[in-house]
């Protein structure tokens, strides 16, 4: 447990050293802020609205968060691949699933962070009108959940190459076609597409979060998009054993 | 194989065992059938050109890798059994020394000491009794990425012997090196080798001379000799051929000089190697011989006239000593 840690604080501070940690936190909170100010398409102006409500901004941020996630994991394994540090950090005393535990960890203290920020919207709704506080809560916890499952995603993407860019964009296409192509792609090939497939979407998943409402099938959901990414993940660097 | 085995000297207690290791890479054969082993307090020097298996067996060695056949144990424990335990042992620098560039030295030691498990009051004394051992005392606030190749060396050395490993396994720790890095570097691993157990790759013979205690060399995947640096020479002393540098006595041309020599008793060939001008005109000739023949040379020499302004045994590289291998082990 105690290499999983020291290694979440070095992925944590190797994140925050580099400037995209800065560029895409900077992404998330101005297009938070955005949707926070002005909602989705201007129907929600904070300024106009009565209602004091985060909603379009719960519904719209995993959007954000499926494009900047792979931009902070990319680095987490390629770039270790590439510089040939991977061989040291996996002949220490350590198991794979430790070091692809402790890199997901390092990660979503970017994350914990990135949204910590944004608590600024709930304060400002807060010193001029009463949000449902509970409904807040639960937007944020579904966005832990998700933004934790694309970090996964991302993650196992990095663990297939040592080059950052091809990490990326994999790891957004995989992001987004969780989040949305599911959903599409259902569309195009079924009327009523069966409930299992559409249960598979992030989206689908995500809908009660954002208005507030914890279901424990939905945070099961996420957690085992999460475990099957980490354990593909630790299947992945183990796979040097076998090439 | 059976000469590599009878060459082992009954030493302390083998430390590493390598039996009948297989390394099939997809199209590729890395290794086939290597075994050595590797005896308590010893420098055991891993030597074959580029290409002949020396990082794949490290890799190995240091459960990087799992071997298609064969066995490792290191201390006792199975390599691909007992992992963890193994890594727990080993200190490993692994080739062209990786480190984080954007860490500070000492940051990154203390982190290679947290994944190590040491607490937090042992780990400060860790670090710093690395960063003694190696040289590094000025340079622990600097970042990786400013120091020099030689010191982000010593930084690699630290890191492999932060927790006092039994078994250090060295992946060519002076290769890019400039000549000064190199001889700090070698006298550094002379110095661990007196409380350590040493494995260390290389291309270069001289270093291995300068270095090891013993020397196992791969070629092709295949262990071609195992043994004591004296018992290796031994072995190629009957391929070794004689350079003669001659000022040739007046009146004696080149051929003649060929003709004489090749006159000896049990001189085999004789060869104009090249003309050289420093410090005096003079010739190079090359002798092969089955037998050490530089006393007859010199005599007959000087019987002639010749000037000596050179005699020696020709040493061989490393590619010559293959050769010499791997015709013997046919043969």
């Amino acid at each position: 447990m105690n290499a999983v840690l020291t290694l979440a604080r070095r992925e944590m501070a190797a994140t925050f050293d580099s400037p995209i940690a800065y560029i895409a936190g900077s992404v998330f909170l101005v297009v938070t802020g955005l949707l926070f100010f002005f909602g989705y398409d201007g129907s929600a102006d904070f300024f106009a609205a009565r209602e004091a409500t985060l909603r379009p901004l719960f519904e719209y941020a995993p959007w954000t968060l499926a494009v900047i996630l792979p931009a902070v994991t990319m680095r987490l394994v390629a770039e270790e691949k590439k510089s040939g540090t991977l061989e040291l950090l996996v002949t220490l005393p350590v198991s794979d699933l430790q070091i692809v535990l402790g890199k997901l960890l390092g990660a979503f203290g970017f994350l914990a962070v990135t949204l910590a920020v944004t608590a600024i919207f709930p304060i400002m709704i807060a010193t001029v009108g009463h949000p449902d506080l509970g409904a807040v809560i639960g937007g944020y916890v579904g966005l832990l959940l998700i933004g934790t499952a694309f970090l996964a995603l991302g993650l196992l993407t990095s663990t297939w190459t040592h080059n950052q860019i091809i990490a990326f964009i994999v790891g957004l296409l995989l992001c987004v076609f969780f989040w949305t192509a599911t959903d599409a792609l259902l569309k195009l090939a079924f009327d009523r597409p069966p409930l299992a497939l559409e249960l598979l979407s992030f989206r689908t998943q995500f809908e009660a979060f954002a208005k507030g409402v914890v279901d424990i099938r939905n945070v099961v959901y996420f957690l085992s998009v999460t475990a099957v990414a980490v354990v593909a993940s630790t299947y992945s660097l183990q796979s040097r054993h076998w090439k | 194989m059976t000469e590599s085995s009878s060459l082992q000297s009954t030493a302390p207690a083998t430390v590493i065992a390598v039996r009948d290791l297989v390394k099939q890479y997809d199209t590729k054969t890395a290794l086939d059938g290597v075994s050595f082993d590797v005896h308590a307090g010893e420098i055991m020097g891993l030597l074959g050109p580029n290409g002949a298996g020396k990082s794949t067996t490290m890799k190995i060695l240091t459960t990087y890798l799992t071997a298609t056949s064969g066995s490792v144990t290191v201390d006792g424990h199975d390599a691909q059994v007992d992992a963890i335990k193994v890594r727990e042992i080993l200190g490993y620098l692994p080739e062209s020394t990786p480190l984080y560039a954007d860490m500070v030295v000492w940051d990154y030691l203390r982190y290679v000491g947290a994944m190590r498990n040491y607490p937090k009051a042992e780990l400060d004394k860790r670090v710093a009794e690395a960063i003694r051992m190696v040289g590094l005392h000025e340079y622990v606030g600097f970042q990786i990425s400013q120091l020099s190749k030689g010191y982000r060396q010593r930084v690699g050395l630290a890191q492999a012997l932060l927790h006092n490993p039994k078994v250090l396994i060295l992946d060519e720790p002076t290769s890019g090196l400039d000549p000064n890095q190199i001889i700090e570097i070698r006298n550094l691993i002379r110095e661990l080798g007196k409380s350590h157990t040493i494995i260390l790759s290389s291309h270069n013979l001289a270093e291995v001379r300068q270095v090891c205690d013993r020397v196992v060399i791969i070629h092709r995947g295949k262990v071609v000799a195992d043994g004591t640096l004296d018992e290796l020479e031994g072995r190629l002393a009957s391929n070794h051929p004689i350079v003669v540098g001659l000022q040739l006595s007046s009146g004696t041309s080149k051929a003649d000089a060929v003709a004489q020599l090749q006159g000896l008793p049990g001189v085999d060939k004789v060869l104009v190697s090249h003309d050289t001008q420093v410090p005096v005109p003079h010739t190079i000739f090359e002798i092969e011989a089955q037998d050490d023949l530089r006393a007859q040379v010199a005599a007959w020499a000087a019987k002639q006239g010749h000037t000596v302004l050179e005699l020696r045994r020709k040493s061989m590289d490393l590619e010559g000593i293959f050769q010499a291998l791997t015709q013997d082990n046919q043969a």
